[in-house]
């Protein structure tokens, strides 16, 4: 009885130490890819940080409308956000082939999975970036011609299409990552008609008494147009 | 009297003319027939070549055209040539247009090989007989190569003109031109000559209206001022007040950016000759609006500060933020400030700071706010005050210069 007790933990462990002895390559390959990856990663990382110091690339985001970047980012530098994120990325590159040096079946498509995955995730990410950018340009200029009309709640019409255009931008980076398809879509709809409608509701009740002041001077312009076209009309102010 | 004045189109190909005229101005046919008889009047042997903008006369080809015979050879000879474009519409906001059509004058007048040519672009109140040839004249007997109109203007007329274009242009180049975009304008051939060369050099075209006098003043050519009583303005559209300073100024500071080298040289100010007596006009009684123009500029200090923030230095912001909230009859834009504003606004349209379509969008506010202010000051200071006033601002304009050349040549450097 002993005797085959031994026998069995003999096998269990030779079996152990064959697994593991099989396992130690692939352990090898997976910290010699990290380790490699994260020198590239380090190299990259400061070929960046220098690459966007030089461009000022800081100052340029600021201008450009991304301002609150800086919030988000390490020392609120978003060139130290940047070239980071390259490092990490390079990182979990090197440690995704590592795993692949696994001789193992699940090893290989999980890889395999992953790496088909990516073409997703930046395309999300670029629908993110752009919709991010649109946004922001339309926002400006929403505000601007409402602050140059004259309108009291320029504000709001600027952030609500801002906030238009985010929701949309993100609903399609979540179908290109096809995560709840059919969630997204539902709450995709919910919010862009609420944010509509809200919008609509707001500036059409705010700017009831705008649209009878149009129309009364609609009515009246035709009236004063030949009077207008005299010397000097009713308003003596005259910019060209 | 009309049948006499009336050309008769004999045809007779046109090589060279002494003088194009082009007539963009909306004037009915009575007033096209008086300035028919009014050129036929000249002394000869003048040869004028008049551009029909009218779209039905445009078969004709430019080389080729229909005479309007004197009688006599004492009297000039009057050509009537088909026009490479069509007449501008009236659309108060079409100077891009309006160039399209000077640019075609220019042209018509190269190929003609003129000596000069002249556009009437506007109507005044009081037609005066013979002015085509007051604007030309200085052309042929006084060898000047632009001659640009000095309206006699009321106080509320032409101010994008009297506070950004005029005294930023006499800041810049050191001579005091009261309306250096015309629009009505006598060009010599050599002015032509230098605009097209420029624009070779550069590899694209200027806006002629807002080159002309620049190019004229770096290039060292002469330059002169004729009187004329007040023109007939646009009404204004307040819908479109943005479109008008993107419209006007987005020529104006591109023409600023290139020619830097030149108007960094150029120190204080001397006025030009000018031509003909200066006439008065009687004051407008009508009320302004000052109190609408203060909302726009407060709701532009309220919610595009953080625009603003982007092009103007951080002293320049806190001068603004002071205006914030002052009563509207107490509400004064210092000229200093306004200059400060409009060299930054300039400076941020070369470096492309943010989007050029965005940024001189966002000057209007604070253009009405120093309307609102300098209408403010003339309601104080009473009715001699505007040129006093304007005085006062193109010298502010001169001596905030050196503001504007220590952060042209470092943006980054001097930001106070």
């Amino acid at each position: 009885m002993w005797q085959q007790v031994k026998q069995a933990l003999a096998d269990s462990t030779a079996h152990f130490l064959t697994v593991l002895a099989k396992l130690l390559p692939g352990l090898a390959a997976l910290i010699v890819a990290v380790l490699m990856s994260v020198v590239l990663a380090w190299i990259l990382a400061v070929f960046a940080r220098r690459l966007l110091a030089s461009l000022r690339f800081d100052e340029r985001l600021g201008r450009w409308g991304f301002a609150s970047l800086a919030g988000w980012s390490p020392q609120n530098s978003p060139t130290i956000l940047v070239s980071r994120s390259l490092a990490a990325l390079v990182v979990v590159s090197g440690f995704l082939i590592g795993v692949a040096a696994f001789d193992f079946e699940w090893t290989y498509w999980f890889v395999q999975a992953i790496f088909a995955y990516i073409p997703n995730v930046v395309a999300a990410f670029v629908i993110l970036l752009v919709g991010n950018i649109i946004a922001r340009f339309l926002a400006r200029s929403v505000l601007i011609g409402a602050v140059n009309l004259n309108l009291q709640y320029a504000r709001f019409l600027s952030i609500g299409v801002k906030w238009l255009v985010i929701v949309l931008a993100v609903a399609m980076a979540l179908e290109h990552l096809r995560i709840a398809p059919g969630v997204v879509q539902l709450a995709f709809g919910i919010l862009f008609g609420g944010i509509v409608l809200s919008m609509a509701l707001a500036v059409g009740l705010g700017s009831k008494d705008f649209v009878t002041k149009s129309l009364e001077r609609d009515a009246k312009k035709a009236a004063n147009e030949l009077r207008v076209s005299k010397s000097v009309g009713v308003d003596p102010l005259r910019h060209l | 009297m009309e049948t006499d004045v009336t050309p008769q189109p004999v045809q007779e190909p046109v090589e060279s003319v002494d003088l194009v005229v082009s007539i963009l101005a909306d004037f009915d046919s009575d007033a096209i027939a008086k300035t028919y008889q009014e050129l036929r009047a000249l002394p000869g042997p003048l040869r004028i070549a008049v551009l029909e903008n009218d779209q039905r006369e445009r078969a004709e080809p430019v080389s080729s055209g229909a005479a309007v015979r004197s009688e006599d050879q004492k009297n000039a000879v009057v050509f009537q040539v088909s026009s490479p474009s069509a007449k501008p519409d009236g659309n108060p906001t079409g100077v891009s247009r309006l160039s399209e059509a000077y640019r075609s004058v220019f042209a018509a007048a190269a190929q003609l090989q003129a000596r000069g040519c002249c556009v009437m672009a506007s109507k005044q109140e009081s037609e005066k007989p013979g002015w085509i040839w007051q604007l030309a004249q200085p052309l042929f007997d006084k060898k000047v190569d632009l001659v640009l109109p000095h309206y006699a203007r009321r106080k509320f007329e032409g101010l994008l003109n009297n506070s950004i274009v005029a005294p930023l242009m006499r800041a810049l180049y050191g001579k005091r031109v009261n309306n250096p975009m015309g629009p009505d304008i006598a060009v010599s051939q050599r002015l032509i000559q230098a605009m097209e060369a420029r624009a070779g050099a550069n590899g694209n075209r200027r806006h002629p209206l807002a080159s002309l006098t620049s190019t004229a003043l770096c290039e060292n050519l002469q330059v002169a001022e004729v009187h004329f009583g007040a023109r007939i303005y646009p009404p204004t559209d307040w819908t479109a007040m943005s479109s008008v300073l993107m419209d006007v100024l987005s020529p104006v500071f591109l023409d600023v950016e290139r020619n830097a080298p030149c108007w960094q040289r150029a120190r204080a100010s001397a006025a030009l000759p000018s031509f003909g007596e200066p006439r008065h006009v009687a004051e407008d009684k009508s009320d302004l609006d000052v109190a609408r123009m203060i909302e726009s500029f407060q709701l532009g200090n309220r919610e595009l500060l953080e625009i603003w923030g982007l092009v103007l230095p951080p002293a320049t912001l806190f001068d603004l933020r002071k205006l914030a909230h002052p009563p509207a009859d107490r509400f004064r834009m210092s000229d200093e400030l306004w200059v400060r504003i409009v060299y930054d606004f300039a400076l941020a349209h070369r470096l492309g700071t943010i989007s050029r379509d965005h940024l001189l969008r966002s000057l209007t506010p604070l253009y009405l706010g120093w309307a609102a202010s300098y209408a403010q000051d003339l309601k104080d200071a009473g009715a001699a005050s505007p040129e006093q006033s304007l005085e006062r601002l193109s010298l502010a304009y001169e001596a905030g210069k050196s503001y504007l050349v220590s952060r042209w040549r470092w943006p980054d450097r001097f930001n106070p």
